[in-house]
Protein backbone atom coordinates (compact mmCIF):
# COMPACT_ATOMS: atom_id res chain seq x y z
CA UNK A 1 0.00 0.00 0.00
CA UNK A 2 0.95 3.37 -0.39
CA UNK A 3 2.37 5.71 2.22
CA UNK A 4 5.05 8.20 2.77
CA UNK A 5 8.68 7.17 2.56
CA UNK A 6 9.68 9.65 5.68
CA UNK A 7 7.30 12.82 7.44
CA UNK A 8 8.34 15.61 8.85
CA UNK A 9 5.63 14.85 12.00
CA UNK A 10 4.17 11.79 13.13
CA UNK A 11 0.86 12.88 13.22
CA UNK A 12 -1.68 15.49 11.62
CA UNK A 13 -4.55 17.05 12.82
CA UNK A 14 -8.07 15.48 11.69
CA UNK A 15 -8.74 18.74 9.68
CA UNK A 16 -11.55 19.69 7.44
CA UNK A 17 -11.59 19.00 3.43
CA UNK A 18 -13.63 22.40 1.96
CA UNK A 19 -13.58 23.41 -1.83
CA UNK A 20 -13.69 22.35 -5.28
CA UNK A 21 -9.91 20.61 -6.62
CA UNK A 22 -8.21 23.40 -8.09
CA UNK A 23 -5.35 21.37 -9.38
CA UNK A 24 -5.25 17.93 -10.52
CA UNK A 25 -9.05 18.72 -12.32
CA UNK A 26 -8.16 17.50 -16.02
CA UNK A 27 -6.69 14.59 -17.16
CA UNK A 28 -3.09 15.33 -17.74
CA UNK A 29 -1.58 11.99 -18.91
CA UNK A 30 -4.39 9.19 -19.73
CA UNK A 31 -7.10 9.67 -22.56
CA UNK A 32 -10.28 8.66 -19.65
CA UNK A 33 -10.12 8.83 -16.07
CA UNK A 34 -12.35 8.75 -12.99
CA UNK A 35 -13.25 12.37 -11.50
CA UNK A 36 -14.32 12.71 -7.98
CA UNK A 37 -17.65 14.44 -7.06
CA UNK A 38 -17.36 14.64 -3.40
CA UNK A 39 -15.09 15.46 -0.42
CA UNK A 40 -13.72 12.63 1.21
CA UNK A 41 -10.29 11.28 2.72
CA UNK A 42 -9.95 7.99 1.00
CA UNK A 43 -7.65 5.56 1.95
CA UNK A 44 -4.33 3.71 1.29
CA UNK A 45 -6.25 0.01 1.15
CA UNK A 46 -8.89 1.79 -0.36
CA UNK A 47 -7.02 3.32 -3.40
CA UNK A 48 -4.72 -0.19 -3.50
CA UNK A 49 -8.01 -1.98 -4.11
CA UNK A 50 -9.40 -0.14 -6.67
CA UNK A 51 -5.96 -0.09 -8.45
CA UNK A 52 -5.58 -3.53 -8.28
CA UNK A 53 -10.00 -3.71 -9.48
CA UNK A 54 -8.67 -1.29 -12.47
CA UNK A 55 -5.89 -3.75 -13.07
CA UNK A 56 -7.91 -6.62 -13.69
CA UNK A 57 -10.76 -4.96 -15.29
CA UNK A 58 -8.31 -3.81 -18.00
CA UNK A 59 -6.85 -7.27 -18.52
CA UNK A 60 -3.59 -5.77 -18.08
CA UNK A 61 -3.39 -3.70 -21.07
CA UNK A 62 -2.62 0.01 -20.87
CA UNK A 63 -1.31 2.17 -18.29
CA UNK A 64 -2.54 3.85 -15.45
CA UNK A 65 -1.89 6.76 -13.10
CA UNK A 66 -2.40 7.21 -9.33
CA UNK A 67 -3.32 10.68 -8.85
CA UNK A 68 -3.44 10.88 -5.75
CA UNK A 69 -1.43 9.96 -2.40
CA UNK A 70 -2.31 8.90 1.08
CA UNK A 71 -0.29 11.67 2.92
CA UNK A 72 -2.21 11.89 5.86
CA UNK A 73 -1.83 9.81 9.04
CA UNK A 74 -4.80 9.20 10.80
CA UNK A 75 -4.66 7.95 14.90
CA UNK A 76 -6.19 5.99 16.70
CA UNK A 77 -7.01 5.09 20.49
CA UNK A 78 -6.65 0.65 21.07
CA UNK A 79 -9.82 -0.66 21.76
CA UNK A 80 -10.89 -0.64 26.06
CA UNK A 81 -8.64 2.04 26.83
CA UNK A 82 -9.56 5.30 28.48
CA UNK A 83 -9.89 8.83 27.37
CA UNK A 84 -6.77 11.26 28.02
CA UNK A 85 -3.09 10.21 27.98
CA UNK A 86 -2.45 11.79 24.53
CA UNK A 87 -3.29 10.88 20.79
CA UNK A 88 -3.34 7.65 19.58
CA UNK A 89 -0.70 6.13 17.00
CA UNK A 90 -1.01 6.06 13.68
CA UNK A 91 -4.33 3.57 12.33
CA UNK A 92 -3.58 3.98 8.68
CA UNK A 93 -3.15 6.70 6.04
CA UNK A 94 -5.01 8.49 3.72
CA UNK A 95 -5.34 11.26 1.00
CA UNK A 96 -7.81 13.82 1.65
CA UNK A 97 -9.69 14.62 -2.14
CA UNK A 98 -11.81 17.44 -3.14
CA UNK A 99 -14.69 17.28 -5.78
CA UNK A 100 -13.46 17.91 -8.99
CA UNK A 101 -9.82 15.82 -8.47
CA UNK A 102 -8.96 13.19 -11.12
CA UNK A 103 -8.19 9.95 -9.16
CA UNK A 104 -7.05 7.65 -11.90
CA UNK A 105 -6.55 7.83 -15.36
CA UNK A 106 -5.85 5.36 -17.87
CA UNK A 107 -4.51 5.00 -21.53
CA UNK A 108 -3.73 2.65 -24.44
CA UNK A 109 -7.21 1.03 -24.38
CA UNK A 110 -10.68 1.24 -25.68
CA UNK A 111 -13.22 3.37 -24.47
CA UNK A 112 -15.24 0.55 -23.85
CA UNK A 113 -12.85 -1.19 -21.65
CA UNK A 114 -11.87 1.96 -19.95
CA UNK A 115 -15.64 2.60 -18.81
CA UNK A 116 -15.99 -0.32 -17.54
CA UNK A 117 -13.01 -0.59 -15.77
CA UNK A 118 -13.00 2.53 -14.14
CA UNK A 119 -16.64 1.62 -12.44
CA UNK A 120 -14.97 -1.79 -10.99
CA UNK A 121 -12.17 1.09 -9.42
CA UNK A 122 -14.85 3.50 -8.41
CA UNK A 123 -16.83 0.78 -6.83
CA UNK A 124 -13.77 0.48 -4.13
CA UNK A 125 -14.18 3.87 -3.60
CA UNK A 126 -16.06 5.82 -0.55
CA UNK A 127 -17.29 8.82 -2.53
CA UNK A 128 -18.99 9.08 -5.70
CA UNK A 129 -17.42 9.38 -9.20
CA UNK A 130 -17.70 10.21 -12.51
CA UNK A 131 -16.31 9.10 -15.84
CA UNK A 132 -13.90 11.48 -17.76
CA UNK A 133 -12.89 11.34 -20.70
CA UNK A 134 -10.25 13.68 -22.80
CA UNK A 135 -12.14 16.26 -25.33
CA UNK A 136 -12.31 14.57 -28.69
CA UNK A 137 -12.12 11.18 -27.82
CA UNK B 1 -6.48 23.27 -42.72
CA UNK B 2 -9.16 23.64 -40.35
CA UNK B 3 -12.36 25.38 -41.55
CA UNK B 4 -13.75 28.97 -39.86
CA UNK B 5 -16.58 28.81 -37.63
CA UNK B 6 -19.04 31.35 -36.87
CA UNK B 7 -19.92 32.04 -33.42
CA UNK B 8 -22.33 34.87 -32.24
CA UNK B 9 -21.39 36.97 -29.58
CA UNK B 10 -22.98 39.64 -27.42
CA UNK B 11 -20.89 42.63 -25.96
CA UNK B 12 -21.11 43.18 -22.02
CA UNK B 13 -20.23 46.30 -20.11
CA UNK B 14 -18.94 45.82 -17.12
CA UNK B 15 -15.61 43.38 -16.63
CA UNK B 16 -14.80 41.84 -13.31
CA UNK B 17 -15.82 38.67 -11.01
CA UNK B 18 -19.07 40.22 -10.30
CA UNK B 19 -19.95 40.76 -13.71
CA UNK B 20 -18.86 37.55 -15.47
CA UNK B 21 -21.12 35.63 -12.69
CA UNK B 22 -24.15 37.87 -13.49
CA UNK B 23 -24.08 36.81 -17.18
CA UNK B 24 -23.39 32.88 -15.96
CA UNK B 25 -26.76 33.44 -14.05
CA UNK B 26 -28.40 34.67 -17.14
CA UNK B 27 -27.23 30.95 -18.85
CA UNK B 28 -24.90 32.75 -21.18
CA UNK B 29 -20.62 32.12 -21.04
CA UNK B 30 -19.10 35.14 -20.52
CA UNK B 31 -15.45 35.66 -22.69
CA UNK B 32 -13.03 38.15 -23.64
CA UNK B 33 -11.28 39.44 -27.05
CA UNK B 34 -7.99 40.48 -27.07
CA UNK B 35 -4.95 41.19 -28.99
CA UNK B 36 -4.15 42.98 -32.28
CA UNK B 37 -3.02 46.21 -30.40
CA UNK B 38 -6.81 46.98 -29.45
CA UNK B 39 -8.48 47.15 -26.19
CA UNK B 40 -10.13 44.51 -25.43
CA UNK B 41 -13.29 43.77 -26.27
CA UNK B 42 -15.84 41.81 -23.38
CA UNK B 43 -18.78 39.60 -24.48
CA UNK B 44 -21.13 36.64 -23.62
CA UNK B 45 -22.24 33.52 -25.42
CA UNK B 46 -24.93 31.44 -25.43
CA UNK B 47 -23.95 27.63 -23.98
CA UNK B 48 -25.24 25.62 -26.83
CA UNK B 49 -23.27 28.08 -29.22
CA UNK B 50 -20.05 27.13 -27.64
CA UNK B 51 -20.62 23.40 -26.40
CA UNK B 52 -20.58 21.28 -29.46
CA UNK B 53 -17.62 23.10 -31.10
CA UNK B 54 -15.48 22.46 -27.40
CA UNK B 55 -16.29 18.78 -27.33
CA UNK B 56 -14.46 18.47 -30.61
CA UNK B 57 -11.23 18.59 -28.84
CA UNK B 58 -9.79 20.90 -31.31
CA UNK B 59 -11.05 23.85 -30.86
CA UNK B 60 -8.49 25.40 -29.59
CA UNK B 61 -6.71 25.44 -33.10
CA UNK B 62 -10.04 26.28 -34.90
CA UNK B 63 -10.17 29.81 -36.59
CA UNK B 64 -13.95 31.47 -35.55
CA UNK B 65 -15.71 34.51 -37.01
CA UNK B 66 -16.97 36.35 -33.76
CA UNK B 67 -20.15 38.22 -34.74
CA UNK B 68 -20.79 41.10 -32.33
CA UNK B 69 -22.81 43.06 -32.59
CA UNK B 70 -23.40 43.49 -36.34
CA UNK B 71 -19.48 43.36 -36.31
CA UNK B 72 -17.53 39.82 -37.66
CA UNK B 73 -14.12 39.23 -36.06
CA UNK B 74 -11.36 37.18 -36.83
CA UNK B 75 -10.06 35.33 -33.46
CA UNK B 76 -8.60 31.90 -32.44
CA UNK B 77 -9.65 30.60 -28.83
CA UNK B 78 -6.82 30.91 -26.44
CA UNK B 79 -8.35 29.83 -23.45
CA UNK B 80 -11.70 27.72 -22.27
CA UNK B 81 -12.36 27.52 -18.14
CA UNK B 82 -14.31 24.75 -17.12
CA UNK B 83 -15.96 23.90 -13.80
CA UNK B 84 -13.45 21.45 -12.29
CA UNK B 85 -17.00 19.26 -10.78
CA UNK B 86 -19.53 19.66 -13.31
CA UNK B 87 -17.00 20.32 -16.54
CA UNK B 88 -19.24 23.10 -17.78
CA UNK B 89 -17.55 25.87 -19.87
CA UNK B 90 -17.15 28.91 -17.55
CA UNK B 91 -15.46 31.05 -19.74
CA UNK B 92 -13.95 31.71 -22.93
CA UNK B 93 -10.75 33.55 -24.28
CA UNK B 94 -10.05 34.77 -27.79
CA UNK B 95 -7.04 36.26 -29.57
CA UNK B 96 -8.08 38.70 -32.18
CA UNK B 97 -5.86 38.03 -35.58
CA UNK B 98 -4.20 40.80 -37.46
CA UNK B 99 -3.52 40.32 -41.40
CA UNK B 100 -0.88 37.41 -41.81
CA UNK B 101 -0.53 36.68 -38.12
CA UNK B 102 1.66 33.99 -37.24
CA UNK B 103 0.92 32.07 -33.77
CA UNK B 104 2.02 29.38 -31.68
CA UNK B 105 -0.91 26.80 -31.28
CA UNK B 106 -1.74 23.38 -29.78
CA UNK B 107 -2.34 20.70 -32.42
CA UNK B 108 -3.35 17.64 -31.40
CA UNK B 109 -1.54 14.29 -31.75
CA UNK B 110 -2.97 11.13 -33.35
CA UNK B 111 -1.45 7.62 -34.01
CA UNK B 112 -2.12 5.23 -36.92
CA UNK B 113 -1.00 1.91 -38.02
CA UNK B 114 -1.26 0.54 -34.11
CA UNK B 115 -1.49 -2.91 -35.94
CA UNK B 116 1.66 -2.64 -38.20
CA UNK B 117 4.10 -2.17 -35.37
CA UNK B 118 5.06 -5.80 -33.99
CA UNK B 119 6.25 -4.72 -30.64
CA UNK B 120 2.14 -3.40 -30.23
CA UNK B 121 1.09 -6.47 -31.37
CA UNK B 122 2.89 -8.51 -28.75
CA UNK B 123 1.88 -6.86 -26.05
CA UNK B 124 4.20 -3.89 -25.50
CA UNK B 125 1.95 -0.40 -24.61
CA UNK B 126 2.19 2.32 -26.73
CA UNK B 127 2.97 5.30 -24.24
CA UNK B 128 1.58 8.71 -25.70
CA UNK B 129 4.14 11.55 -23.91
CA UNK B 130 2.59 14.53 -25.97
CA UNK B 131 -1.01 14.33 -26.43
CA UNK B 132 -0.81 17.92 -28.61
CA UNK B 133 2.55 19.86 -29.96
CA UNK B 134 2.77 23.19 -29.79
CA UNK B 135 3.59 24.74 -33.64
CA UNK B 136 3.98 28.07 -34.93
CA UNK B 137 2.03 28.72 -38.25
CA UNK B 138 0.03 31.05 -40.20
CA UNK B 139 -3.10 32.17 -38.75
CA UNK B 140 -4.73 31.15 -42.09
CA UNK B 141 -3.10 27.88 -42.41
CA UNK B 142 -3.49 26.06 -39.00
CA UNK B 143 -3.03 21.76 -39.56
CA UNK B 144 -5.69 20.06 -38.30
CA UNK B 145 -4.02 17.34 -36.70
CA UNK B 146 -0.58 15.77 -36.40
CA UNK B 147 -0.42 12.05 -37.67
CA UNK B 148 2.33 9.80 -36.22
CA UNK B 149 2.54 6.38 -38.65
CA UNK B 150 3.69 3.93 -36.18
CA UNK B 151 4.55 0.78 -38.86
CA UNK B 152 7.66 -1.05 -37.94
CA UNK B 153 7.67 0.81 -34.68
CA UNK B 154 10.11 -1.90 -32.11
CA UNK B 155 10.48 -1.87 -28.20
CA UNK B 156 12.11 0.47 -26.18
CA UNK B 157 11.82 3.09 -29.68
CA UNK B 158 10.35 6.57 -29.64
CA UNK B 159 9.33 9.14 -32.04
CA UNK B 160 10.25 12.74 -31.76
CA UNK B 161 9.11 15.58 -33.35
CA UNK B 162 12.16 15.93 -35.76
CA UNK B 163 10.94 12.77 -36.93
CA UNK B 164 7.59 13.79 -38.10
CA UNK B 165 7.18 15.56 -41.80
CA UNK B 166 5.89 19.04 -40.86
CA UNK B 167 3.55 20.94 -43.67
CA UNK B 168 4.82 24.19 -45.65
CA UNK B 169 5.01 27.02 -43.18
CA UNK B 170 4.66 25.12 -40.08
CA UNK B 171 7.48 24.76 -37.49
CA UNK B 172 8.10 23.86 -34.02
CA UNK B 173 6.98 26.60 -31.27
CA UNK B 174 9.20 24.72 -28.66
CA UNK B 175 12.95 24.81 -28.70
CA UNK B 176 13.59 21.22 -27.49
CA UNK B 177 12.78 17.89 -29.72
CA UNK B 178 9.32 17.00 -28.63
CA UNK B 179 9.02 13.44 -27.73
CA UNK B 180 5.70 12.22 -28.73
CA UNK B 181 5.45 8.27 -28.02
CA UNK B 182 7.47 5.59 -26.74
CA UNK B 183 6.93 2.00 -26.94
CA UNK B 184 7.66 0.10 -23.77
CA UNK B 185 7.32 -3.23 -22.70
CA UNK B 186 4.32 -4.55 -20.40
CA UNK B 187 4.83 -3.02 -16.65
CA UNK B 188 4.83 -5.97 -14.14
CA UNK B 189 2.20 -5.27 -11.35
CA UNK B 190 4.80 -4.31 -8.26
CA UNK B 191 3.41 -4.64 -4.98
CA UNK B 192 4.49 -1.02 -2.69
CA UNK B 193 6.07 -2.29 -0.25
CA UNK B 194 5.76 0.18 2.96
CA UNK B 195 9.05 1.49 4.36
CA UNK B 196 9.75 0.14 7.59
CA UNK B 197 11.03 3.11 9.31
CA UNK B 198 7.68 4.67 9.11
CA UNK B 199 5.46 1.40 9.87
CA UNK B 200 7.59 0.11 12.86
CA UNK B 201 4.47 2.39 15.12
CA UNK B 202 2.19 -0.36 15.86
CA UNK B 203 -1.36 0.75 14.15
CA UNK B 204 -4.25 1.35 17.27
CA UNK B 205 -6.05 -1.54 16.72
CA UNK B 206 -2.92 -4.64 17.27
CA UNK B 207 -2.16 -2.65 20.45
CA UNK B 208 -3.86 -4.07 23.26
CA UNK B 209 -5.01 -1.78 26.25
CA UNK B 210 -2.71 -2.27 29.69
CA UNK B 211 -5.10 -3.94 31.58
CA UNK B 212 -5.74 -6.38 28.94
CA UNK B 213 -2.01 -6.48 28.19
CA UNK B 214 -1.57 -7.20 32.22
CA UNK B 215 -3.94 -9.69 32.31
CA UNK B 216 -2.28 -12.11 29.16
CA UNK B 217 0.97 -11.46 30.91
CA UNK B 218 0.17 -14.25 32.82
CA UNK B 219 -1.31 -13.20 36.33
CA UNK B 220 1.69 -11.43 37.95
CA UNK B 221 0.77 -7.74 37.71
CA UNK B 222 3.62 -5.26 38.73
CA UNK B 223 2.63 -3.28 41.45
CA UNK B 224 -0.53 -1.31 42.03
CA UNK B 225 -1.65 -3.24 39.36
CA UNK B 226 -5.10 -5.09 39.69
CA UNK B 227 -4.68 -8.93 39.78
CA UNK B 228 -5.51 -10.97 36.88
CA UNK B 229 -8.13 -14.05 37.68
CA UNK B 230 -5.08 -16.53 37.17
CA UNK B 231 -3.35 -15.05 39.80
CA UNK B 232 -4.83 -16.72 42.66
CA UNK B 233 -3.59 -19.88 41.20
CA UNK B 234 -0.16 -18.94 41.40
CA UNK B 235 -0.69 -18.85 45.60
CA UNK B 236 0.21 -20.73 47.86
CA UNK B 237 -2.09 -23.77 49.15
CA UNK B 238 -3.84 -23.14 53.03
CA UNK B 239 -0.72 -23.86 55.72
CA UNK B 240 1.87 -24.46 53.29
CA UNK B 241 5.04 -22.57 54.04
CA UNK B 242 5.11 -19.13 51.74
CA UNK B 243 8.20 -19.51 49.15
CA UNK B 244 10.47 -16.85 49.49
CA UNK B 245 9.85 -15.20 46.64
CA UNK B 246 5.92 -14.81 47.29
CA UNK B 247 5.76 -11.99 49.12
CA UNK B 248 6.83 -9.46 46.03
CA UNK B 249 4.39 -11.23 43.54
CA UNK B 250 1.50 -10.12 45.88
CA UNK B 251 -0.59 -7.34 44.90
CA UNK B 252 1.36 -4.63 47.52
CA UNK B 253 -1.71 -1.92 47.48
CA UNK B 254 -5.19 -1.61 46.11
CA UNK B 255 -4.94 -0.27 42.52
CA UNK B 256 -5.83 3.15 41.69
CA UNK B 257 -8.75 4.52 39.29
CA UNK B 258 -8.48 7.05 37.07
Amino acid sequence: MLQPKKTKYRKAHKGRIHGKATSCNTLDFGSFGLKALEPDRITARQIEAARRALARGMKRAGRVWIRMFPDVPVSKKPAEVRMGSGKGSTEYWAARVKPGRVLFEVDGISRAIAEQALALAAAKLPIKTRFVARLGE
Amino acid sequence: MSKIINIKAAARSKAGKGAARAVRRTGMVPGVVYGDKKSPENVSFTYIALEPHVNTGRFLSTLVDLEVNGNTIRAIPRDIQFDPVKDRITHVDFLRLGKDARIAVDIQVHFKNQDASPALKSGAVLNVVSHTVSLYCPADFIPDEIVVDLTGMQINQSIHLSDVKLPDRVTSASRDDVTLCAITAQAKEEEVVADAAVSAEVPATNQKAPEAAAAAAGGKPAAGAKPAAGAKAAAPAKGAAPAAGAKAAAPAAAPKKK
